[in-house]
This record gives structure tokens, sequence and C-alpha cells, in this order.
């Protein structure tokens, strides 16, 4: 008897401890380059696609030889989210820009903060803190010579329980004096997900 | 008492069993090349990667003023394989360069085939490259 009751509070014992009473969630840092978990767009996909952009960029030949040996001045243009998923394009835009820009191989100006940079002219002429010799004044930005652009479009198709999802990264240069595209390049991404059988 | 011996040894095995069960080995191949002088130094430190990966063939070469690597990953074993690589730069110094934006990629490694995997300098700076290899397991 005594045995009887000894094991069974050891077993209530057990199941406490594996349902567990906290209820706070379970967090832990995870590597930035982790496995897959859903099928859609996930960081790991964007870093990876950004990365695979800029070493195409800037190991094409033709970019090269339109700027002749000198550092032309980019433009990065926000990609066209053509998806159903809200994706922070201006967040790929700006990685794409960092590691463009740590290369040396351009000089980049940003058509985004143009507004910015002429209420600081604005201040700088009219609200007399700064020495007007020292002040900026518009009309000596750099003109840019080149700008990129691009599109992430998607394609989703359902089987059953099978969800195969399509995305493409599509990005292009194009040289602003002569019209042409200097470089063109896509990223192809393919997931696919099966959904239980059972679930809510 | 015999079988009080037996039931503690099956609990300790079960214990035993149940902690290997969630290791995962994240050890896999190193591929590490001085551009400047051509040297290569492979490095092999999972046993099971290595039973089904080879490194069969390292080039380089400079474009654009950016050094360029190409390592050809010949596959050992008859079925599919789902493996990760990531190639990181590092300057004369040795310090890597701009480690967070060299993320590791997805390959896949048909049965028997061969793959070249390509990287290219972030930096002018970048002169030794380092393929590393991991199962896909190992991405967490």
């Amino acid at each position: 008897m005594k045995y009887g009751q000894l094991a069974m509070t050891g077993v209530a014992a057990a199941a406490m401890l594996v349902t567990g009473c906290a209820t706070t969630p379970r967090v832990r840092e995870v590597e930035l380059d982790r496995a897959p978990i859903s099928s859609k767009l996930e960081p790991q996909d964007v870093r990876r696609t950004v990365e695979k952009m800029a070493e195409s960029l800037l190991s094409a030949p033709g970019v090269r030889e339109s700027v002749g040996g000198t550092r032309p001045v980019l433009d990065v243009e926000p990609l066209k989210n053509r998806t159903t998923q809200h994706v922070d394009m201006v967040s790929i835009t700006d990685s794409l820009r960092m590691q463009l820009l740590r290369s040396g191989m351009f000089r980049f100006v940003d058509k985004s903060t143009s507004g910015t940079d002429i209420e600081f002219m604005d201040a700088q002429a009219n609200l007399g803190l700064t020495d007007p010799k020292k002040a900026i004044k518009p009309g000596q930005q750099s003109a840019a010579q080149m700008y990129l652009t691009g599109a992430l479009s998607e394609i989703k198709t359902q089987v059953g329980r099978t969800v195969d999802q399509y995305y493409k990264f599509s990005m292009t240069l194009k040289g602003l004096r002569t019209g042409e595209l200097v470089w063109a390049d896509e990223q192809e991404i393919r997931k696919e997900s099966v959904k239980p059988r059972m679930g809510f | 008492m015999k079988r009080m011996n037996a039931l503690f040894g099956m609990a300790v095995l079960s214990a035993a069993l149940a902690s290997l069960t969630g290791c995962v080995e994240t050890a896999g191949t190193t591929v590490t090349t001085d551009h400047t002088t051509g040297s290569t130094l492979v490095l092999e430190d999972s046993t099971r990667l290595k039973d089904q990966v080879q490194i069969q063939k390292v080039n380089y070469d400079e474009v654009n003023g950016l050094k360029r690597v190409h390592i050809t990953l010949l596959s050992a074993k008859h079925r599919r394989l789902r493996l990760n690589y990531r190639i990181a730069w590092f300057d004369a110094n040795g310090m890597e360069i701009d480690p967070s934006t060299k993320t590791y990629r997805n390959l896949i490694l048909e049965g028997r085939d061969s793959v070249t995997v390509t990287g290219v300098a972030n930096s002018p700076a970048g002169v030794t490259s380092k393929l590393r290899v991991r199962g896909l397991e190992s991405a967490d």
C-alpha cells in the first residue's frame, strides 16, 4: 500500500514537472541565418538576397566599363512590393545601399532625405544662427548618374495541404545620361509548407 | 535487489538516450584560401559531413578590384544533400570584414553531383576567404 502511494506521488510530481507552471514564454537568441519556420518571406531570405545582389553588382564587368574607373554617383530607389505580404522594402534598400557603400565603388545620394536637406539649408540661411560665410547654399549637391531600382513579386500555389510559395527579387541599374541598363539580376526563393492533418 | 538494479540501469540508459537525441552537430568543413599566396587549407571537423561532401577544386580570381573565390563541392552520396554554406572575408591583418553581411546560403547537392559556390569580397581589403559548410540540421 505504501509503495503504491509513493509511486502515485512520484507520477503526480513528474506530471507537474512535465506540464510546468510557468506563465512566461521561453525566449532565446537564435542565429540570424536560422532554418525556415514558415513559407513566408523571412529575414534570412532578405539577408541572402541583399548579399547576392551586392556581390552580383560589384562583380559585373559592365558596371566597371560604364563607370570608366571613376566612382559614379548612385541613388537607390526603394524596391516595389508586388506581393500580398507586408515587407519593409525601405529596410531592404537600406541594407543594399550599406553593402555597396562599403565596397567603395560608388558614391551615393539619397533623394528621400532631400526635404531634410532643404530644411537645414533654409534654417542656416534664415535663422541667423549660422555664420553666413559658412552656411551651405542650395545648388551644390552632386547629381545622381545612375539609379538602382527593382521589385519583389510572388506566386502562391496551394494544392490540398501543400502550399508552394515562390518569390522573385529583380533589380536593375540604369545610367541616367544614356538611359542604358548597366546591370540586372534576380534572386528566386521557393518554399513549401505542408499543413498538419489536424489542428486549429 | 537484482530487480532494483535492473530498473536503475534502465533509467540511466533512458536518460542517456534522451540527452543524446537532443544533440545536433554544428561543426562542418572549412576551406581557407589566402589569395595573396594561393595557399588553401581544408579542415574537416565533422566526420559525418566529411563522408558526404568533398572539396574538389578551389579557384580564385579578381573582378573589378575585388577578390573572388570559386569552390567546387562534390557529393559522395547517392541521395540529395541539403547544406548551408557561408563565405567570409578577412583583410591582410586577419580581421573579418563586415561579418554580419555575409550570410549562410542554401545549397542542394544532388547525388554524386558537384556544385561550384562563388563568393566575392565585399571590400578591396579582403585578401583571405573562408568557406564554411554545414548540414542543414545545424541551422536550428
